[in-house]
């Protein structure tokens, strides 16, 4: 699945050192000869700090590569993540929204997470109201031990969205407003 | 908008971050920002010179804001935090941009990754300029301190700050203490005797004045915070029972009753220790089925009773050990478990004193010596005819009955990795090193004090090197095995050193914490009662009267649950508002 994944997407596998920064001779097979064109999506990553901001760290400091996709935000507990900064970000010209969490059960607040579970359909019902297409939104329940899930994810949500191409979303919002 | 002075620091980390980032370029792009005031790149921004460097540019260039872009603000925060506050801004004034753990250990160096940092660069200057200065709260420390397990560790730490004139509640979930060690008879490499370290240990622990032991006992839950936590224990498996504690000072009050108390503590050092691993889940040993293959432990029982026998009653007349079951293994756990080998040698010193002809034969896969003391006990060991065979990774050796005509019982089949040869190891008795694994409860223990666990199951310290004892939930701390399989001299030093952050917490009498909570603006306030069931930390209270919820900011852990909820969005997060977080959407999508 991890090979698959990031054959996929393009992103060197750990080699033989496994340590260092990718070898830049990896990296440049990442970039295919004339693929400049080839769209790079903007995500926009919400991460619970006790474990999935932890799980990101993690891949760092085990050296997973992952598409350079994704800017994390930071927020104490998934159950901060108000539906708007979802919102907020597509209307701001992100490609793709993802939320990650503590496990259900081990959340650093008890329960913080059943929340985020409850309000994340409700969100994606909104979503599919506006047309915004279903992959764009992601959960994924991310712990401090799982870098190389969090490496995952990016890379698979990076290869989905690029098959989607760009979101509309912030010039459809412009488009709106200069009628208006 | 209100005009800043911010500085910004670009940290190449030495080429951890330039290697990949573009340094230079992050310091272009930073200048031209609004509210951007010094811009530069660095070495190492969290050396002496780096921080002196903020220090003097905000006391002449006039800084209000800093924006630090190097490693995880996990790492680093409170670092530059101070450095800001002793140059005479709130130290709240910072915001860092993770451009090593989630940009540059991440990415191949190029545009992709500079461009990264940019963004994440862009957010934090977005955001620094919206942040408000925060006071952080001082409460008074709870001198008592919760001890949940009775092995070394647990005894050691009990002992460390009872001494000190502190009270501690020992809580250990079996009937007696001693923990794992109690099953041990010599340790290595020195073969001095474990129960002589545990004995004077237990005696004391059971007479101390400052110590209330309770036996038979588990934590079931843990509410409050640093400083001020109350603990309800109770006896385990329900209650009734005869394993209660040795005094009853902590039992009367709220949450007492028959088997159960509740304590106040201020701190908690979790030492719940580890289990060995089930031998008979690898098939190859026929562990359970065969006769005469034995654990670590179940020779150590052998020792400690001074009868090293097969089963049928008689001496070995040939033993094996062998190496690393359950560890080291892509199957089972791929960490080591750190004592086995030093143990596997100890026990080829025991058999040769117990049963001097015994022909002994070791099944290693490779030889950690790397203690004190114990690559010398190693070489020992070699020069008392032990026969060191080794086996490769994960490519067990097949244990099997031998046949009548063969002068042992059992015989081991070994790819033997030096010699290049399939070969056959006679035995009477194999001995097989365990490694150690995460105890059963201690995902349960995990998530009532609110630590993590790694993927193996072991507890997550702060910082793997920097900050080893300490847990992402202030005030709870962690030693011995419970955080990885270690030895007896590591566990007793965490102990010790859990023990010593605590008493120089208690030396200072109150603590600080974390400026961050939510509050209520109560004029936005339409007291729908929300958040009062939202809270996990019943922090929010309604006053019937104003019909206006509050929240009890000392009892806040800053969830920001209840801010997302709020219908009428009348809760700020302190540190975490909805303006900053959407000036940082803004910055990473510019």
């Amino acid at each position: 699945m991890n090979a698959e994944v990031a054959t996929a997407v393009e992103t060197p596998v750990v080699g033989g050192d496994g340590r260092g920064a990718p070898a830049a001779e990896k990296q440049a097979a990442l970039r295919v000869s004339g693929s400049s064109a080839t769209f790079q999506p903007r995500i926009v990553g919400f991460l619970c700090n006790w474990c999935s901001y932890a799980g990101a760290d993690l891949a760092g400091t085990s050296r997973t590569p992952y598409a350079a996709t994704v800017r994390v935000i930071r927020v104490m507990c998934s159950a901060r993540i108000d539906p708007t900064f979802v919102l907020k970000a597509l209307a701001e010209g992100a490609d793709g929204v993802l939320i990650c969490g503590c496990h259900p059960g081990d959340c650093h607040y008890s329960e913080g997470n059943y929340k985020t579970m409850r309000r994340y359909p409700l969100l994606k019902r909104m979503l599919a109201d506006f047309g915004i297409e279903e992959e764009r939104v992601r959960l994924e329940w991310v712990s401090a031990s799982e870098g190389q899930h969090f490496a995952d994810v990016v890379d698979d949500m990076t290869r989905r969205i690029r098959a989607l191409g760009p979101s509309k979303v912030k010039i459809a919002l412009a488009t709106d407003r200069a009628e208006r | 908008m209100e005009q800043h002075r911010i500085g910004v620091y670009v940290c190449e980390c030495g080429t951890n971050i330039a290697k990949v980032v573009d340094c230079a370029a992050v310091v272009r792009a930073a200048e031209v920002l609004p509210g951007v005031a010094v811009a530069t790149s660095y070495k190492y921004m969290c050396s002496t010179p780096g921080q002196e460097m903020i220090a003097a540019d905000i006391q002449e260039k006039g800084l209000d804001r800093v924006v630090v872009a190097s490693c995880s603000p996990r790492m680093h925060e409170p670092t530059f935090r101070r450095t800001i506050r002793n140059a005479g801004l709130n130290p709240y004034y910072l915001q860092m941009a993770n451009i090593r753990e989630q940009c540059s250990w991440v990415h191949g160096a190029g545009a992709e990754a500079t461009q990264k940092a940019i963004d994440l660069v862009h957010a934090a200057v977005n955001r620094v300029g919206l942040h408000e200065p925060l006071e952080s709260r001082t409460v008074a420390m709870c001198s008592n301190t919760l001890v949940l397990g009775g092995g070394i560790a647990g005894l050691t730490a009990s002992l460390e700050l009872a001494d000190a004139g502190y009270q501690v509640y020992l809580v250990e979930k079996a009937d007696h203490l001693g923990g794992n060690l109690a099953r041990v008879d010599l340790t290595a490499p020195y073969l001095d005797s474990a129960q002589d370290l545990l004995r004077e240990r237990i005696q004391r622990v059971a007479n101390h004045p400052r110590i209330e032991t309770f036996l038979g006992t588990e934590l079931r839950s843990l509410e409050g915070y640093v400083g001020n936590f109350t603990a309800a224990v109770a006896l385990a498996g329900g209650d009734g029972g005869s394993g209660a504690g040795n005094g009853s000072a902590a039992q009367s009050g709220d949450g007492g009753g028959p088997g159960r108390w509740a304590l106040e503590v201020g701190s908690v050092i979790v030492a719940i220790g580890y289990k060995e691993f089930d031998a008979s889940r690898i098939t190859h040993f026929g562990y359970g089925k065969l006769p005469n293959v034995i654990t670590s432990f179940e020779f150590e029982k052998m020792v400690r009773e001074g009868r090293i026998q097969t089963a049928e009653g008689g001496q070995p007349q040939y033993a094996a050990i062998v190496h690393c079951v359950g560890s080291r293994s892509q199957e089972f756990h791929a960490y080591c478990s750190r004592v086995c080998c030093m143990t596997a040698l100890k026990y080829a010193h025991e058999l040769k004193s117990a049963v001097p002809g015994c022909y002994i034969s070791d099944v290693y896969i490779d030889m950690h010596a790397f203690g004190k003391g114990c690559e010398d006990f190693y070489r020992r060991s070699s020069e008392v005819k032990t026969l060191f065979l080794m086996y490769g990774k994960n490519e067990y050796p097949v244990i099997r009955k031998a046949d009548p005509a063969d002068d042992c019982g059992l015989l081991i089949e070994v790819n033997e990795q030096l010699s290049r040869e399939q070969i056959e190891i006679p035995a009477d008795l194999v001995i097989l090193m365990v490694g150690m694994e995460a105890r059963e409860d201690s995902g349960e223990v995990a998530h009532m004090v609110g630590i993590s666990q790694d993927k193996d199951g072991w507890f997550i310290e702060s910082h793997p090197k920097l900050d080893p004892v300490a847990t992402t939930t202030e005030g709870v701390f962690i030693a011995g095995t419970c955080a990885a399989p270690k030895d007896i001299p590591d566990s007793v030093a965490q102990a010790r050193a859990a023990a010593g952050r605590i008493l120089a917490r208690i030396a200072k009498g109150s603590i600080e914490v974390d400026a961050v909570y939510a509050e209520i603006d109560e004029e936005a306030c339409s007291g729908c009662r929300i958040c009062n069931e939202l809270c996990p930390y019943v922090a929010i209270e309604f006053d019937a009267e104003a019909k206006r919820s509050r929240v009890i900011s000392a009892l806040c852990k800053a969830c920001g649950a209840c801010v997302a909820a709020c219908p009428s969005g009348a809760i700020r997060a302190r540190h975490f508002t909805d303006e900053q977080i959407f000036a940082e959407i803004e910055g990473v999508l510019a």
